[in-house]
């Protein structure tokens, strides 16, 4: 049993049979993705009963909640992959934690786009410094200095290693930053905190919740796959399997 | 120098950017040994030397100095002295406050031997002089002083005489000579052919070109 | 690890303080320009914001953090830039020699001469605004101690971007985002003083932070080392 995951672990590790099992993957993601988002969407946009305070304005939590998730989701994924890259010099890992960067900092703009817009009607203003919505501001820093980083070298294995490194202290600084802004937040104002969840939800409102979040991990999936392909053939445009494939596709 | 040492590279692999450099370079060496490693611009001569000093990984293969890696020997970093295109000289600091870090950083504290070294280099009247000061020959032969300063087994030279006059040529020619007879083994890179009658009989070459797998044909996906 | 290695571990350390501390002495800019730049930023606040000289009183602290910030972010690019330069990076990187010692001992030194003078400064400039005593104390504590984390951090970044050209910006992007919690415990320490409150949990919590970055960051610091530079 042990040596089974360790022999998959291997296989996916090399940009081949990444190449050929992400294959497999990328439409059974993209159908979950597709049917929970929509279910989700129903449910939370239609079905779903409007907020005795806030009214319609609170649906935006169905985006903003599971883009929130995912941004930190993303990160941890980066740091374990970089750490798998740097320990077992695995090609594959450098290539997921570097196509998630992008993503993770997308997830990341819209959890701040998108709680912005929802403090609008809520606070009055499209900012304000309140506890939760400026970690992710961190954390959306954390991933443009990884996506920098990475972009500043010329040579990819350094860039590889150097982002992971990066990326890896960035995760052990994630629970510090959280807290320290909690406690700075403690200082300045009051209570605005975001009433988002919690056991006072209602099944009705929770349930969307839960299926959209659950659709955003398909969707990262999907997209992940996607875009490590992508990379992993450009990176071995060289090697006799991404020729082979090329052939094959002008013979169609 | 009675004690044998030995240094032995294992099917090492060096990969830059989307070229394969080199791959399966074996190599053994022993004292006394003198190995030149020749090869066309950008072959990876210098990446090569960089990889023994452990500055650099392979990307595959080992470096073995006696028998252990020398990621995991004890003795590695004070039995191998390289000798870089960056000397490892402060301009700030003046000839001897450089090799006096040096001989430190050796485990050593022998004033005179550093003059003597000085002198052996023929460069003793320059040692109170900032380093910033000196031309680059001078500061070429300073480097050297730091390979004499230490008691090191094992020479890594980055085209050392670029830069020398002949007659600071034949000096650090025979400087390689001497410590090879005493047990010494020198791996270097350097374009020209070497003069001294006695190195060309030691010489062993590895050509870097001719291992080359093909800029096109990288063997990848066998990792 | 043998006792013999143990001792040659804390002579090398020993030998690297004080090369670094001799090298400092030859290059003093390293010290003064960031007490310049310092000073100059802390001055352009009053010119942004106005003499109020009630106003500044209360936030004089909170900017001497942000310049200080500003000062050691500005001085990282130089910590192993030189010794990239000149190949001397190269020669500690050979074999296994203790890179983290070396970091560490460097760092150390970066300490004394950037940190603690950049503390002693900002509180002469903090005591100008006529601000209590016990605030300076809470203010020259904070910096203290949040300026090893700083440096140590910072180091990282150093490390990471020594092979890379013109790196002053991109260290700045890479580290500022990890510098946050120090900023927000030092500065918070001083508002807190101000206001009346205790600050024993920040100058407490700036305490485990820099003894969690002399633990980790020397590592962290060898490690981006060995990886970029090849």
């Amino acid at each position: 049993m042990w040596q089974a995951i360790k022999n998959f672990y291997h296989r996916m590790g090399t940009p081949r049979e990444f190449y050929r099992i992400a294959g497999y993957w990328i439409p059974i993601f993209g159908v979950c993705f597709a049917v929970l988002f929509i279910v989700g969407a129903y449910l939370g946009l239609v079905v779903a009963p409007a907020d005795y305070q806030q009214g319609d304005s609170f649906r935006i939590i169905y985006v903003h909640v599971p883009a929130a998730w995912m941004s930190l989701f993303v990160y941890v994924v980066m740091a374990f992959a970089g750490a798998i890259g740097l320990i077992w010099r695995m090609k594959m890992a450098f290539i997921v934690m570097i196509t998630s960067a992008s993503i993770g900092a997308t997830f990341t703009f819209i959890a701040l786009a998108t709680g912005s817009l929802w403090g609008k009607p809520t606070w009055g203003t499209w900012w304000q410094w309140e506890a939760r919505l400026t970690s992710e501001l961190v954390l959306l820093f954390l991933y443009i200095g990884i996506m920098v980083l990475y972009s500043a070298f010329t040579e990819r294995k350094t860039a590889e290693k150097a982002a992971a490194i990066l990326c890896i202290v960035g995760v052990i600084n994630i629970p510090i930053i959280h807290y320290s802004v909690e406690w700075w937040n403690s200082l300045h104002q009051g209570s605005t905190v975001i009433r988002e969840g919690g056991p006072a939800m209602p099944a009705s409102m929770l349930t969307p919740l839960l299926l959209m979040a659950l659709s955003f991990q398909f969707f990262y999936g999907w997209l992940l796959f996607i875009k490590a392909r992508t990379q992993a053939l450009t990176q071995e445009q060289g090697s006799s399997w991404v020729k082979q494939i090329i052939e094959s596709k002008q013979v169609k | 120098m009675s004690v044998k040492n030995h240094l032995s590279l294992e099917s090492i692999r060096c990969v830059r950017g989307d070229n394969t450099l080199f791959s399966e370079l074996s190599i053994d060496a022993e004292n006394g040994d003198l190995l030149r490693i020749r090869g066309e611009n950008g072959s990876g001569k210098t990446s090569l030397l960089r990889i023994i000093a452990g500055i650099a990984l392979a990307d595959a293969g080992k470096v073995l100095w006696n028998k252990k890696t020398i990621q995991e020997s004890d003795s590695f970093a004070t039995d191998i002295a390289y000798l870089a295109h960056r000397d490892g000289i402060k301009s700030e600091l003046t000839a001897i406050e450089n090799l006096k870090f040096y001989q430190q950083l050796y485990n050593q504290n022998d004033t005179e031997k550093l003059m003597n070294v000085l002198d052996a280099l023929d460069i003793s009247h320059i040692y109170p002089l900032p380093a910033r000061q000196l031309s680059f020959g001078q500061r070429r032969r300073l480097g050297f002083a730091r390979l004499l300063l230490s008691s090191t087994k094992l020479w890594l030279l980055d085209e050392p005489f670029t830069g020398i006059d002949v007659s600071g040529r034949e000096l650090l020619e025979q400087h390689c000579v001497d410590f090879l007879n005493q047990g010494g083994m020198i791996v270097m890179t350097h374009h020209a052919e070497l003069e001294h009658s006695e190195l060309i009989q030691r010489e062993q070459s590895v050509d870097l070109t001719s291992l080359n797998i093909g800029r096109f044909q990288s063997e990848m996906e066998t990792i | 690890m043998t006792a013999k290695q143990s001792t040659s571990h804390f002579s090398s350390f020993t030998l690297f303080l004080r090369r670094e501390c001799f090298l400092l002495w030859n290059n003093q800019e390293n010290v003064i320009q960031p007490l310049f730049f310092f000073l100059i930023t802390i001055s352009l606040f009053p010119f942004s914001l106005g003499s109020d000289p009630e106003l500044l009183k209360i936030i004089m602290p909170s900017i001497a953090w942000v310049a200080i910030v500003l000062a050691i972010m500005m001085s990282l690019n130089s910590l192993f830039r030189d010794d990239f330069e000149d190949g001397s990076l190269e020669q500690w990187l050979i074999g296994n020699r203790s890179l983290a010692l070396i970091a560490l001992a460097k760092i150390m030194v970066y300490w004394l001469f950037n940190g603690v003078f950049l503390a002693i400064l900002a509180c002469i400039v903090c005591l100008s605004t006529n601000i209590s005593f016990e605030q300076i104390k809470v203010l020259f504590a904070s910096l203290l101690l949040g300026t090893i984390s700083l440096q140590l951090i910072g180091g990282i970044g150093a490390a990471l971007t020594v092979t890379i050209q013109r790196s002053g910006l991109l260290i700045a992007i890479i580290v500022m985002p990890l510098f946050i919690p120090i900023l927000i415990f030092g500065a918070g320490a001083v508002t807190r003083s101000i206001a009346g409150e205790s600050v024993a949990g920040a100058l407490y919590t700036l305490a485990t932070l820099a003894v969690l970055s002399i633990t980790f960051a020397p590592f962290g610091i060898s490690f981006a080392l060995r990886n970029t530079i090849e």
